[in-house]
């Protein structure tokens, strides 16, 4: 574990409590983002967090990063933290030198064709496509797969956004120059799909913790035949609801973080994911019928949250996607399903 | 709140399997058959005879009552099997989970001596003797009364829905030993009774199933030595609360009906069933989910912490869980349930459809563990 984590993601909770205003979340609806937040993450070097030292990062781990990613959920902050430095990830990850430019990531799709170094093909919903100027996607030549570095310049651009109002843009290119390409292993590309699902899984929980603590703070404030509603047993029954919800979320991310970080991560992406996908809806449900009329109002905030959590549970590698995976695997294992929940990690390597 | 990760260690590992080819071998010699739920239904004697002699009961225990001073963990990993395979793990259960704790907590050195040794050993079995006629919820309202006299205590009234009583030595029973004043909660003691003491009666009460788990005990004039009398006089009601921790977080409150899932995940396989298995890898992912939290509030547990509120989480999800499992099984594959059926399967859908009703109402209502719940959540 990093020891700097606490730290960064203290400050980083700061900053954005401090900066990212109802109006700063809503800049998206009329076409804008939260550039001065942006700007404000990079004075302090925050999008270098997870890139090695010698790659001119600031050397914090996996860890460090999901967690801010749970931050940028939480506070719902209108920037391509995410995309930016999971993008380097990747690149980092495949032995490509990290940008220092805005870069957005698209892996979550049908490779873009490549022939003789060129690329055409088209993308739909990548995310914030036209603030970025380089795009981390997949192409393919003959059936090989390979991850490549584009730039942006050399697309079309038609501006489109997801439920939440957030930058998803359809791209097409034609003949692109690819900047760098790395030729993908199916392990590779099994474990990218994994880390852009933690990524996933870590920005839900971080918009679950928020609509849970609106809830809760709203019950209090809030009064009805002249007490505040929390005093009602089934106003009690949704926030109960709603904890349990946080607290399942909570622990799933942090054990996908655990595993990840051991390097032995495997099923459980996909489970964290699947839960993900109920806790999503469980929690948007309670917290708008606690908030009653109010909440379902674009002057309140906790659509801010309630829409990231429906768009979200539908983009890149979703539910429908690992169950196949899952059930593919399962359907040639000769485990049981006890002896795969509690597979030994530590005798087979001995 | 903020629960930490838990990695099995290879040593623990190991434990698992050990467990794991003991519990296998005496299933197929025959020992037991596979129930649903078996922790409430499968009371056997002998079979707990059997898990004490692998040095099973009291795990955790200090090693002068004859415990092995494993750790808690070892302990969630050894329940987990248990109920993964359905073993009849009931006669020693009660015992095992809270009186043992609970006198290594309060009991006096006469008592940890006299009865830790006896039930690590599997010759002395408790019942937890809580509700009554008119406590159910509202448990702090308990009217059973003890009263003082030369050398003990004098019991008079009953307590219902206690689990195997039938086959227990002896009940931790929550009694009134003040006469109820306006705080209801005080004034409660929990003493421990010998149910062959003169003037204890246990009759059946039969489950919707028609089998017998559940008793109503009565006292007419029963004597109950000072000895007897676990912790301190009047403090019942904090000591009883101690206890209900370990009994809402366990594995007890998600896997009641894993052989059901675990068997028609096998049935999916056999048929090919892609899509079949698609859809039960939701419920794959709620239990994995519910373990995390599970196991979590154990490490917790074990480190002294105050879980109260995590355990409710655990318990109010995990069995709704436990629930759900037949709800979806049954819609997965072609069944017929009966509780005489041949086929594992059936078998399986039948005990787990007619128990689930149980599952939220045992160790606190869902109704009550929301409130317990929200009030946690308000104050934090």
């Amino acid at each position: 574990m990093s020891e700097m984590k606490d730290m960064i993601v203290d400050v980083v909770e700061r900053m954005f409590k401090e900066k990212v205003e109802k109006e700063t979340v809503d800049l998206l609806e009329a076409g804008k983002w939260g550039e001065d937040v942006w700007q404000l993450l990079l004075e302090n070097e925050i999008e270098k967090v997870a890139i090695k030292e010698e790659q001119g990062g600031a050397g914090g781990d996996y860890e460090d990063l999901f967690h801010l990613y749970r931050l940028v959920g939480k506070y719902a902050v209108p920037i391509p933290f995410i995309e930016h430095t999971l993008a380097n990830l990747i690149l980092e990850n495949s032995n490509i030198q990290p940008r220092s430019e805005l870069s957005t990531i698209h892996i979550a799709a049908k490779p873009l064709d490549i022939m003789e170094g060129k690329a055409t093909g088209s993308l739909k919903h990548v995310p914030w496509a036209r603030y970025a100027e380089k795009l981390v996607t997949l192409g393919a030549e003959q059936g090989k797969e390979s991850l490549i570095l584009i730039d942006l310049k050399d697309a079309t651009i038609e501006n489109h956004t997801n439920l939440a109002a957030e930058p998803r843009d359809h791209i097409k290119f034609t003949d692109a120059n690819i900047l760098v390409s790395y030729p993908l292993t199916e392990q590779q590309r099994e474990f990218f799909a994994k880390l852009q699902t933690v990524v996933t899984v870590s920005k839900m929980v971080g918009a679950i913790d928020r609509a849970f603590e609106l809830a809760v703070q709203f019950s209090k404030e809030r009064e009805q035949f002249g007490r505040p509603i929390h005093r009602f047993q089934l106003v009690q029954q949704h926030l109960a609801i709603l904890a349990g919800e946080q607290a399942l979320s909570a622990a799933a991310l942090e054990n996908i973080i655990a595993l990840l970080v051991e390097g032995d991560v495997n099923d459980e992406v996909a489970f964290a994911r699947l839960k993900l996908d109920d806790a999503s809806r469980i929690v948007a449900t309670s917290a708008h019928q606690v908030h009653a009329a109010i909440g379902v109002t674009h002057e309140h905030r906790l659509h801010h949250y309630t829409r990231r959590l429906w768009a979200w549970r539908d983009e890149d590698f979703h539910e429908k996607y690992w169950k196949k995976e899952l059930a593919n695997k399962w359907i040639h294992s000769t485990n049981t399903l006890w002896e795969e929940l509690t597979k030994k990690k530590h005798v087979e390597h001995s | 709140m903020k629960l930490p990760t838990v990695q099995f260690t290879k040593e623990q590992e190991l434990f698992r399997q050990e467990v794991r080819t003991f519990l296998q071998e005496e299933l197929q010699k025959g020992s037991f058959q596979t129930k649903c739920d078996s922790w409430l239904s499968g009371s056997d004697p002998g079979f707990s005879k059997l898990i004490a002699e692998q040095g099973w009961i009291g795990l955790t225990w200090p090693k002068e009552y004859g415990g092995a001073e494993r750790s808690s963990i070892d302990r969630y990993i050894l329940t987990e099997e248990f109920l993964a395979i359905g073993a009849p793990v009931a006669a020693h259960w009660f015992a095992d989970r809270q009186t043992g704790p609970l006198l290594m907590r309060f009991g006096t050195e006469v008592q940890k001596n006299f009865f830790l040794p006896k039930i690590i050993k599997g010759e002395c079995f408790f019942a937890i003797g809580l509700s009554e006629p008119n406590s159910g919820s509202d448990l702090a309202s308990v009217r059973t009364k003890a009263e003082k006299v030369e050398g003990g205590w004098i019991v008079n009234g009953a307590k219902t829905w206690t689990s195997n009583a039938q086959d227990a030595h002896y009940m931790v029973t929550l009694v009134r030993t003040e006469p109820l004043k306006e705080k209801k909660h005080q004034g409660l003691s929990q003493l421990i009774i010998n149910l062959e003491s003169e003037g204890v009666t246990i009759t059946p009460i039969h489950y919707l199933t028609g089998e017998h788990h559940f008793n109503d005990v009565f006292f007419d004039n029963v004597f109950v030595p000072d000895e007897m009398v676990v912790g301190t006089l009047g403090n019942g009601w904090t000591q009883g609360l101690a206890e209900l921790a370990f009994e809402r977080s366990g594995p007890e409150r998600i896997l009641s009906t894993f052989p059901l899932l675990n068997e028609a995940m096998e049935e999916l396989k056999r048929q090919q069933n892609i899509e079949g298995l698609a859809q039960a890898s939701k419920l794959v992912a709620e239990l994995w989910s519910l373990r995390n939290l599970s196991i979590g509030v154990a490490k917790v547990l074990e480190e002294g912490g105050e879980v109260s509120v995590p355990a409710a989480l655990v318990k109010s999800v995990g069995t709704k869980f436990e629930q759900k499992i037949p709800e979806v099984v049954r819609l997965l594959l072609d069944v017929y349930p009966h509780l005489k059926a041949d086929r594992a399967l059936d078998r399986f859908l039948a005990e787990s459809t007619l128990h689930a009703p149980g599952f939220t109402i045992r160790g606190g209502t869902s109704e009550v563990l929301y409130g317990i719940i929200a009030k946690g959540v308000l104050a934090g």
